[in-house]
């Protein structure tokens, strides 16, 4: 089933809505329900890591802050993203961590080769990690960065990441205050002639 | 109160039930309170409402409630017989909850009747080459005392439409409140010449039979609910049966067999139990309710010197005339947030499409409604329900994700599925499950009309996007369906033996004391939303079963 080769193969095109890429997703998360106390532990520990080392831990989390940036709202960084990542290495998805590793491994290889002083993902400025990514988004290693991502910026936050829910904050999506009272959006407002701009 | 009523294996039982779901669950529930002793043999486990979550990832990701995905349970797909099936290493094809309430745990709990025009739409349109099409034994009258059962006992919600079949009595309760996704359908149908209704749920609206109302939590769809305001069998029916004194739920056990006798009648059911242990429960009578993919697939397991193609299978139709309905799909983008995730999915449907209409050139007809759908959630509206056109990653999709998840509608038709002998549930040859059983093999390609049908809907969704004012909005496309939810016409009813697997009754033809009755009864599909169907099913099922036992016939 971890088979590094059709992960690649299946990528992450397909975000085309077809449901194979939610199909192809299931694959790479199976069992994350049992990643709680240690979450909220790290974070008062002052985030030590579960299984991940220094460097990769940099670059992992260096791969999720492009894909979820810091902008005028919180990213992938702030929301703890990579402590999700690490929680599911070291629990549920330790079956993908030597394919990370290995992928991770390519990727700095060719990021030395067009950098020639860049070690590191987070060596480069913003735009040219994100113009080097752009090269690298059909990699089996991006592909599996972008699903932990989202995962780690959109689960409950027993999981690691979604740091103060943040990440439903961005969205609008007011996941740990339900349940709700009509009305619920602009549209049904009107209806029930209420206001509710949704905002 | 726990429930205290057990039976021993060796204690030979008025009836063993296999499966708890939409049809086990009440005819658990109708036997048990009918004085007759009943084992309900489930393989997953006994969850309560508050073992219920909201956890994304665990149920979405993790197949939490599907017993763990396709490494579990091996299943193999392929589209015609003459391809050789493959394992998908992700989603299973045949995907249904498993645990006690089965897939109506699970459910979307969008309810609709069948029409007088389904069980007799063979006599209607005249018969269609290639196909098992055919009429069913009853008709709409004769099961619509029970259709009325299942609003008042199982808990329904809703509202009159236009279109509707008689009733003998009103809804219970009424429907549940009009959404945003709601109001937009009814302004694009409107515009269409359209007539949107309210659609009918198996979810409270209020209190009811001693159940919560619905606290529009906003997790229906794929999730157990923790209010019991659902309107499973698990909510429903169960605890009935358990309080009757007359029933034991045994879950955790895997059926692996049922045994016949030298009088050609089944004695014991043979199961695995919590721990892996064989073990096999006497019963004077056997119900089989496992869904329609699984039933059949215990019959064929269930093969023997005495049923050489599988248990009751003299036909040959047993697996045979699957069908999942087709669907589509177009999604939308608002002006303002309708911040649809929050209640219950859809509250508008239309169905003036429902009718085959011959002008159009091909058999079929469908239902719309309008719901979040993949929106309903961060994750999977990340990875399914955000514009394709979209950047996938960076500022921009940051951006689209912040605008338009709470501002997204989606539009979906679901439609007939023809029954055509190709389309069979099977036993894989090599692939085994977990516990060591041969695998559900599903061999499936719609029928040409039944992509026409969904070609046609989706057109239609596309249209009621455009009138009710999307700003954008993107087509899914029809897709021939590799799999599904809803599991239909595997032991269809029928009057012939040569030609269905149980009588009008549910009783099989060629094994006196084996009822089955689940989609797998089902001969034709229905517009989708089969379930009301299903447990309306049970419970006529249940009247005769009862009546039968009560006179010495089984």
């Amino acid at each position: 089933m971890n088979n590094p080769e059709s992960l690649s193969r299946r990528g992450f095109l397909q975000s085309t809505g077809t449901l194979t890429g939610a199909a192809y997703l299931r694959m790479l998360a199976p069992g994350l329900a049992a990643i709680t106390q240690a979450a909220c532990s790290a974070k008062d520990e002052g985030m030590a890591f579960a299984i991940l080392g220094a460097d990769e831990a940099r670059d992992f989390g260096a791969i999720a802050a492009r894909i979820i940036p810091t902008t005028d709202t919180p990213g992938a960084t702030e929301a703890g993203v990579i402590h999700f990542i690490d929680k599911a290495f070291a629990a549920e998805m330790s079956g993908q961590l030597e394919f990370a590793r290995a992928g991770l491994a390519e990727f700095n290889d060719a990021l030395g080769s067009e950098y020639a002083s860049a070690a590191h993902l987070g060596d480069l400025s913003e735009d040219e990690q994100d113009a080097f990514l752009q090269t690298r988004e059909t990699s089996g290693l991006f592909n599996l960065m972008w699903a932990m991502t989202v995962f780690g910026f959109f689960a409950m936050e027993k999981y690691g990441g979604n740091r103060d829910q943040v990440g439903w904050e961005l969205i609008g999506f007011e996941g740990g205050h339900g349940p709700w009272q009509y009305p619920f959006g602009y549209y049904d407002a009107q209806v029930h002639g209420e206001t509710n701009d949704g905002e | 109160m726990a429930n205290e009523t057990t039976f021993d294996t060796r204690e030979e039982v008025d009836f063993a039930i296999i499966g708890s779901g939409s049809a086990g669950g009440i005819l658990a529930k109708e036997l048990s309170t009918a004085g007759f002793s009943v084992v309900v043999l489930e393989q997953g486990p006994y969850r309560k409402a508050a073992d219920f979550t909201h956890d994304e990832l665990s149920v979405v990701f993790r197949s939490e409630l599907h017993g763990g995905g396709n490494d579990v349970h091996g299943q193999t797909f392929r589209h015609h017989e003459n391809e050789t099936a493959v394992q998908p290493t992700d989603r299973a094809p045949i995907r249904y909850a498993r645990g006690v309430g089965g897939s109506s745990v699970h459910f979307t709990a969008n309810f609709w009747r069948l029409r007088p025009l389904d069980f007799k739409e063979r006599s209607l349109l005249g018969p269609i080459s290639g196909t098992n099409f055919a009429d069913w034994p009853i008709t709409y009258e004769e099961l619509e005392p029970y259709y009325t059962k299942v609003d008042w006992e199982i808990g329904v919600s809703g509202a009159p439409g236009p279109f509707d079949a008689p009733r003998s009595k009103p809804f219970p309760m009424p429907p549940m409140p009009i959404k945003s996704s709601g109001v937009l359908l009814e302004k694009g149908a409107a515009a269409l010449g359209l007539h949107a209704q309210a659609e009918p749920h198996a979810i409270l609206s209020q209190p009811h039979n001693g159940r919560a109302g619905c606290v529009s939590c906003g997790y229906c769809m794929w999730y157990g609910c923790e209010a019991g305001a659902k309107s499973s069998t698990l909510a429903a029916m169960i605890p009935l049966a358990e309080a009757s004194g007359n029933c034991e739920i045994r879950p955790d056990s895997t059926v692996i067999r049922i045994e016949t006798n030298d009088k050609g009648k089944a004695d014991q059911v043979v199961y695995l139990d919590i721990n892996g242990v064989e073990q096999a429960q006497k019963a004077k009578a056997v119900v089989l309710s496992a869904n329609g993919a699984e039933t059949a697939r215990l019959l064929l397991m269930s093969a023997s010197t005495q049923h050489p193609d599988g248990l009751a299978n003299s036909s040959g139709f047993v697996g045979r005339n699957l069908m999942h309905n087709a669907h589509a799909l177009s999604i939308g983008v608002y002006e303002h947030p309708l911040n649809d995730y929050k209640g219950v999915q859809v509250s508008r449907i239309v169905h003036d499409f429902y009718d085959t209409d011959e002008k159009r050139g091909f058999y079929g007809g469908g239902g719309i409604d309008a719901r979040p759908l993949f929106s309903a959630t961060p994750i999977i509206h990340a990875m399914l329900g955000r514009d394709p056109n979209t950047p996938r990653w960076g500022k921009g999709f940051k951006d689209t994700m912040a605008h338009d998840f709470s501002r997204t509608l989606s539009i979906v038709g679901s439609t007939t599925s023809l029954a055509l002998d190709s389309n069979n549930i099977t036993l894989d040859p090599e692939s085994k499950d977990a516990w060591g059983r041969p695998a559900i093999r599903a061999t499936y390609m719609d029928h040409a009309d039944d992509l026409a049908m969904a070609g046609f809907l989706e057109d239609r969704t596309a249209e009621l996007h455009e009138a009710a004012g999307a700003e954008k909005l993107w087509r899914f496309g029809v897709h021939p369906t590799t799999g599904g939810e809803h599991l239909l016409g595997t032991c269809r009813m029928g009057d012939d033996p040569a030609t269905s697997v149980v009588d009008s009754k549910h009783r099989s033809h060629d094994v006196p004391n084996l009822f089955i009755c689940d989609g797998s009864s089902m001969v034709t599909s229905g517009r989708g939303q089969p379930t009301m169907t299903i447990m309306a099913l049970a419970f006529r099922a249940a009247d005769h079963i009862k009546a039968a036992a009560t006179a010495g016939e089984i």
